[in-house]
């Protein structure tokens, strides 16, 4: 193996899996930062540091590492760059430099993230940076907005790249009608990445102008504003949580279909109704996270009636997930297994997420534990499942091997187990008892002392989970028994080739036949 | 090197077979890194040495990185490029999208515009700006339509007048800035400092890479390397930054 061949490599296939170890190992770092969290928190007064600061810092490195740092490289990094030429029959996405240099863009912003842990004075303006603190903590803001700014452009020309190289590069017979579910939902996210991203690179940027420079757009003596940066940070941040949703939903379909050995239920609803519902409706609801900041009264219920209606097109994606379960031929392999984890926390997630939408129960419920037991639901923990799930699926593909399918399921058991005692009672307390979010420390709140352990006790859990995940990864890349070119026996369009591929994905260029459709499993 | 070689690799794709790669990405990302440190150093950390040498290390990696990058893909013509960079455009347009509304904001509800401390903007240099640019327009369109017949001759003539007008228009840039600047006007004074300074930099910084690109295309033109798709994309990125300025020119210097 040719190490340069690796390290500067400009194939999609590598690129994609230098995505891979690098969000994997975001993943595990920010993972840390809630295990020392957890810890904190499992009894009251100081546990693991006196100094509430740490606790922010961890804070931050958590939230910004796990969202910017994992959950969209990986999702749109590794998912997209793996899978996209394989699955639409190119030999390689448009622009292979702009590949090479999107994955390593990505890398020094993690670098920017990790130097939190070097630096005396670290970021520690949680993954919001709100101003006015952000502009005039002590802490290093300039690291938070290059660790955004980097990762952001690595995103921009990723999309730019992958939204070229879909509606150039689609072999002969791959209609835009035959298209898998997940090009849909990454030709969406990268929309959506082309659109909001760069409202968010211009609101971090200019709370370094205003920290560093002197200007004065958040500061309110001046004549700026601080609701200007929250408008124009959930501007991109709520569409995030839909370029985090459509790619792991999308890799569930692709599971799910594969697994039931059904054709996608109502496809164009789920791709014309879902996916472009949900690009469409996207950038109209981000001031519901400004309820409790203030706004007019009609402005409040527009925006209510904007975030309810984004049930719809998840509706539709959902039901044409179940209704592909309907009446197929379904095995529980471990893929298979964390895709119906992922519809079952998405359906809790989405569920607890109506009161928030809802601006009379919003009120109450704001700034408690239920908002942060709802997000790692809906977005957090049923997007890793998929990403877990997707790993395994293309597994075989990527390495040419079969990981332990004892391992696999051993692992989703114990982790799913684990989130579910983490975000069930973290949404139950913030309920009882209101329990504010974000606090070092309880003291006024004795009577979270139980839940709070447990808490800490399923951290723990989900950790070991993570662990056999991983390592069953690792241990299968390298010595699992060979896979076949097509393990799964599915009609999917990446299957047709050798596993692993070779550069050029296909001896000659493919093309797909008249009767070819990526969900072809036949009538039921 | 990432290009043209599908065709030479079926041959070997059993087997150990060679892997594209290039260099030059790598050396920009991490040259963007030292960039980034540089800036930490300086306004952060206010360690002018670090700041000089995380600079030295960086500028020099990116330059590297942009010539291996021209040098590659020389003969290669990127044929998406033009689709590609009306995506990046739609990108690019959002940036300002946010800071003008930003702006607009902070100007309507502001009790008095400009704000006190304001000097008295001059009012005819940004006209010859405009000018400048449109012109610059012009010319660019005129030399791809020469180019597109096969007159390199005529088009490499009319890619330098267009680089130097961009260059004009910079001169004047940094001439007005030096000049509001030395009257103790800069971005803390107020609002309206905080405003004009970002969104003219920024749109700077839009010409300065347009002119880079333009650059590229020059250099390796006077040694008959043309790419016409290469051209025409650039084109585009100019109009692009031309039509801002429209923006900019209207909303900050008229309004």
């Amino acid at each position: 193996m040719n190490i340069k061949e690796w390290i500067f490599t400009t194939d999609h296939k590598r690129v994609g899996i230098l995505y891979l170890i690098g969000s994997i190992a975001a993943f595990v770092v920010a993972g840390i930062m809630a295990g020392l969290m957890r810890a904190e928190l499992s009894a009251i007064g100081p546990t693991v540091t006196a100094n509430p600061t740490t606790y922010n810092v961890w804070l931050y490195a958590h939230g910004a590492i796990m969202i910017l740092g994992f959950q969209i490289p990986a999702l749109t990094g590794f998912f997209a760059n793996y899978c996209i030429p394989l699955m639409i029959g190119a030999k390689d996405v448009a622009f292979p430099r702009v590949n090479a240099l999107s994955v390593w863009l990505f890398y020094v912003g993690v670098i920017l993230a990790l130097l939190t842990f070097v630096i005396p004075d670290p970021p520690d303006v949680l993954w919001t940076g709100y101003p006015p603190y952000s502009t005039i903590t002590t802490g290093n803001t300039a690291f938070y907005t290059f660790t955004v700014l980097t990762l952001g452009f690595a995103s921009i020309i990723g999309g730019v790249n992958f939204l070229t190289t879909v509606v150039y590069m689609r072999a002969p017979g791959i209609t835009w009608n035959k298209l898998n579910i997940f090009v849909w939902c990454i030709l969406g996210a990268f929309v959506m990445q082309l659109i909001f991203v760069p409202v968010l690179g211009s609101a971090v940027t200019l709370i370094s102008f205003d920290k560093y420079l002197g200007t004065h757009f958040f500061d309110p003596a001046n004549g700026g504003d601080v609701l200007t940066y929250q408008n124009l940070f959930w501007f991109y941040s709520h569409p995030a949580v839909y370029v985090i949703f459509l790619p792991y939903i999308g890799v569930v379909f692709e599971i799910v279909a594969t697994f039931a050995k059904n054709h996608v239920f109502n496809y164009k609803a789920a791709v014309y109704g879902g996916v472009g519902g949900i690009v469409l409706i996207s950038g109209e609801v981000w001031i519901h996270h400004l309820y409790v900041s203030g706004m007019p009264d009609w402005l409040r219920i527009g925006q209510m009636v904007s975030t309810l209606m984004i049930s719809v097109p998840v509706g539709l994606l959902v039901i044409s997930l179940v209704g592909t379960l309907y009446k197929g031929a379904i095995s529980f392999e471990t893929p298979m297994l964390y895709a119906l984890g992922v519809v079952f926390l998405f359906l809790i997630g989405g569920l607890t997420g109506i009161p928030l939408a809802v601006t009379a129960l919003t009120l109450n419920l704001s700034e408690t534990y239920y908002v942060v037991g709802h997000f790692h639901y809906v977005m957090a923990v049923a997007g890793t499942f998929a990403i877990f799930g997707g790993v395994y699926y293309w597994f075989p593909k990527m390495t040419g091997k079969m990981y332990s399918e004892f391992w696999g399921k051993t692992g989703f058991w114990v982790t799913f187990v684990g989130v579910n005692a983490v975000f069930w009672v973290m949404m139950d307390i913030g309920v009882k008892i209101g329990l504010p979010r974000r606090y070092y420390d309880y003291a006024q709140f004795p009577e979270a002392l139980q839940s709070q352990q447990i808490m800490s006790m399923g951290a723990a859990v989900i950790a070991v989970g993570a662990a056999i995940t991983i390592l069953n990864w690792i241990i299968g890349a390298i010595q699992g028994p060979k896979a076949g070119n097509n393990p799964w026996g599915s009609q999917s369009f990446e299957w047709t080739t050798v596993s692993p591929p070779p550069h050029g994905n296909w001896p000659s260029p493919p093309s797909a036949a008249e009767s070819w459709n990526p969900y072809a499993y036949g009538k039921r | 090197m990432s290009h043209n070689s599908a065709l030479s690799h079926a041959e070997h794709h059993e087997h150990g077979g060679h892997w594209d790669y290039s260099v030059p990405p790598f050396l920009i990302s991490f040259g963007i890194l030292f960039l980034v440190l540089a800036f930490a150093f300086h306004f952060v950390y206010h360690s002018g040495l670090a700041a000089a040498i995380s600079l030295g290390v960086g500028v020099p990696l990116i330059i590297a990185g942009i010539v291996g990058w021209v040098r590659e893909a020389m003969g290669h013509g990127e044929g998406l490029s033009y689709g590609a960079m009306g995506w990046f455009i739609l990108a690019e347009a959002m940036i300002f999208v946010s800071f003008f509304v930003s702006y607009w904001f902070m100007h309507l509800r502001a009790a008095a515009w400009p704000p006190a401390g304001t000097p008295d903007m001059p009012r005819l240099l940004p006209m010859v700006m405009t000018a400048v640019l449109v012109i610059s327009s012009i010319t660019i369109h005129h030399g791809e339509a020469l180019l597109h017949k096969g007159n390199k001759a005529g088009f490499m003539n009319w890619l330098m007048v267009t680089i130097l007008l961009g260059a004009t228009f910079l001169g004047m840039s940094g001439y007005e800035w030096s000049h509001l600047i030395h009257e103790g006007f800069t971005p803390a004074t107020n609002i309206y400092g905080t405003v004009f300074f970002s969104i003219t930099g920024f749109h700077g910084s839009h010409v300065f890479v347009g002119l880079c690109i333009f650059l590229a295309a020059l250099l390796p033109g006077f040694k008959g390397n043309i790419s016409e798709g290469y051209v025409r994309t650039a084109g585009l990125y100019w109009h692009f930054v031309d039509i801002i300025w429209f923006f900019v020119v209207s909303q900050v210097y008229y309004w």
